[in-house]
């Protein structure tokens, strides 16, 4: 791998996740996400060279509304900016494409929009194509119940595999003051929850939620001055997959398998298990399952897996992946707080979009900068 | 199957559904209830003074909270506008009708509005105009609380006024 530039995580701004925001509109819920991510650099905004967000309109219910966010970014004077119709860890990705020119130093990446005014079910089966698929009323939580169903029919993973799993996510979002579900629930119990599309009940699923989020990029050379504990990016690699759901094997994840390969690659690692800390963007258990095999991580390994209690325990959809990203960073720097890990010097973040894991992304990150 | 249909599939018919439930946020609502009282808000950029019209939680210029609401007149000056002649999706305006930036007094952006009670061409920058507000009773505490704007038969306001508030 050719010399890159060592880019770090040096600030992450999160609302805590609720059901619904009475309160506030989506920009009221960002800015002072922005605000406290850039008073955690203690700068101002014209320390910020590059700006990116991820939202979605659909969400918005209105096009071009991720244009209301721009006011509440900082965005003044003019500011180079760049918006993705997509979670907001992937904007993270481009900032950090966009940093690799030399030019830009500095990047704020927001996600935000609020889940609870529209019907996420009925806005991501549009994600879906408009003559085959879309027509028959399939949702996220559908597309999943296929998934999951393929990939216990491989592996003979049970009903019971997929509580305890849920379980584990949701005694650690219990100690996450971010998360929205936070009350430990033992897997018997989730295991007696109705379904909602078998193979997954209601306590496999995740709750949509209200949210917003702030974090910052920034360079070698301003980054050790932004944050007393950077965390680098070591490796990254983001790949997509077909459409059609029928072309691909659903029981496993064959973009998410090679994006983690690639990063691992970059990042130097010849395992996943050599991370202390793995936040996945799995919106039921299934996925993770998924996800663990894709990239060589299996219960029982050194590895912590999702501390945060990951999606299961609130997923604002266009900003749960960049959660991730924030998270990792969280334990890396030591702001992790109740949920902290003790000696974390590695850590993935993984990011998802599209039905099944149509796209994945991750994030290989260490204490340490990666290129000399 | 190599030949085509004779009567070929021209259309998909996809019909979306998207329904929203709009919050207003204490912010707005504050705002939008004070139009029933025929009275106009804006908030206070607690760094520069500027007050925007309608309130912003965040001045985009500064960057600074404007948490303080202030209020500002109903009457203001016409800083640009438009003579609009073709018709607009979803208002029954009459054609031509002017659509016009109002600084209101008080206020250091402008709303926009439509000027009516005087010909088009009589229109100018510097006009001075008013609010004409729905009667008593009928005002809801939406936009729609005011009808339009109307000369006031005041001077003209100098450019220098308000070319900062184009």
């Amino acid at each position: 791998m050719s010399r890159l530039r060592n880019i770090a995580v040096v600030a992450f701004s999160q609302a805590p996740i609720v059901a619904r925001d009475e309160h506030r509109v989506a920009s009221e819920i960002l800015y002072p996400e922005v605000r406290s991510a850039l008073d955690q650099c203690d700068v101002e905004r014209a320390a910020i060279d590059y700006q990116v967000a991820g939202s979605t309109d659909y969400i918005d219910g209105r096009p071009f509304g991720f244009v209301t966010a721009l006011d509440v970014m900082g965005s003044w004077p003019a500011k180079q900016d760049l918006h993705l119709e997509m979670d907001a860890a992937f904007a993270a990705y481009y900032a950090w494409v966009r940093m690799q020119a030399g030019d830009c130093d500095t990047a704020l990446v927001c996600g935000y929009g609020k889940n609870s005014e529209g019907e996420p079910e009925r806005v991501l089966n549009l994600e879906l194509d408009p003559y085959y698929q879309a027509p028959l009323g399939l949702g996220p939580s559908a597309t999943a119940a296929l998934q999951a169903s393929a990939y216990m029919a491989r592996t003979g993973a049970t009903d019971r595999d997929l509580a305890e799993i849920a379980a584990r996510n949701r005694a650690a979002g219990a100690k996450n003051a971010c998360a929205q579900l936070r009350e430990a629930v033992p897997a018997a119990t989730l295991a007696a929850t109705a379904w909602v599309v078998e193979p997954l009940r209601r306590g496999y699923l995740p709750p949509y939620g209200d949210s917003a989020v702030c974090l910052v990029l920034a360079a070698e050379g301003k980054a050790e001055r932004m944050c007393d504990r950077p965390a680098w990016i070591h490796g990254v690699d983001q790949r997509i997959e077909m459409q059609t759901l029928g072309a691909r094997d659903l029981s496993r994840s064959a973009g998410a398998q090679l994006a983690a390969e690639k990063a691992l690659a970059m990042a130097g690692l010849a395992s996943a298990r050599e991370a202390d800390v793995v936040e996945l963007c799995a919106t039921t258990p299934a996925e993770e399952l998924i996800l663990r095999e894709a990239m060589g991580v299996q219960a029982g390994d050194r590895s912590v897996v999702n501390p945060s209690g990951g999606p299961l325990c609130g997923h604002p959809l266009m900003m749960t992946g960049l959660i991730r990203l924030g998270e990792v960073f969280r334990q890396l720097s030591g702001r992790a707080g109740t949920h902290a890990v003790p000696n974390v010097r590695r850590v993935i973040a993984h990011a998802a979009q599209g039905h099944c894991l149509q796209q994945n992304l991750f994030f290989v990150l260490g204490s340490e900068r990666r290129w000399t | 199957m190599s030949e085509p249909p004779k009567e070929p599939v021209k259309y998909v018919e996809a019909n979306l559904r998207l329904p929203y439930h709009y919050v207003a946020g204490d912010y707005r609502a504050r705002y939008l209830l004070a139009l029933k009282d025929k009275k106009i808000l804006g908030s206070k950029c607690s760094t520069t003074g500027k007050v925007f019209v309608p309130p912003l939680v965040a001045s985009p210029e500064s960057f600074a909270p404007c948490e303080e609401l202030v209020q500002v007149a109903d009457r203001g000056v016409v800083t640009t506008f438009c003579i609009v002649r073709i018709p607009v999706i979803g208002r029954n305006v009459e054609l031509p009708y002017v659509a016009a930036s109002v600084a209101l007094d008080g206020a250091d952006i402008s709303i926009f509005a439509l000027v009516q009670e005087c010909k088009p061409e009589d229109v100018r920058m510097g006009m001075r105009v008013e609010a004409v507000w729905k009667p008593d009773g009928e005002r809801q505490g939406d936009h729609e609380d005011i009808l339009y704007f109307r000369p006031t038969g005041e001077p003209d306001a100098p450019l220098a006024s308000f070319l900062n508030r184009l």
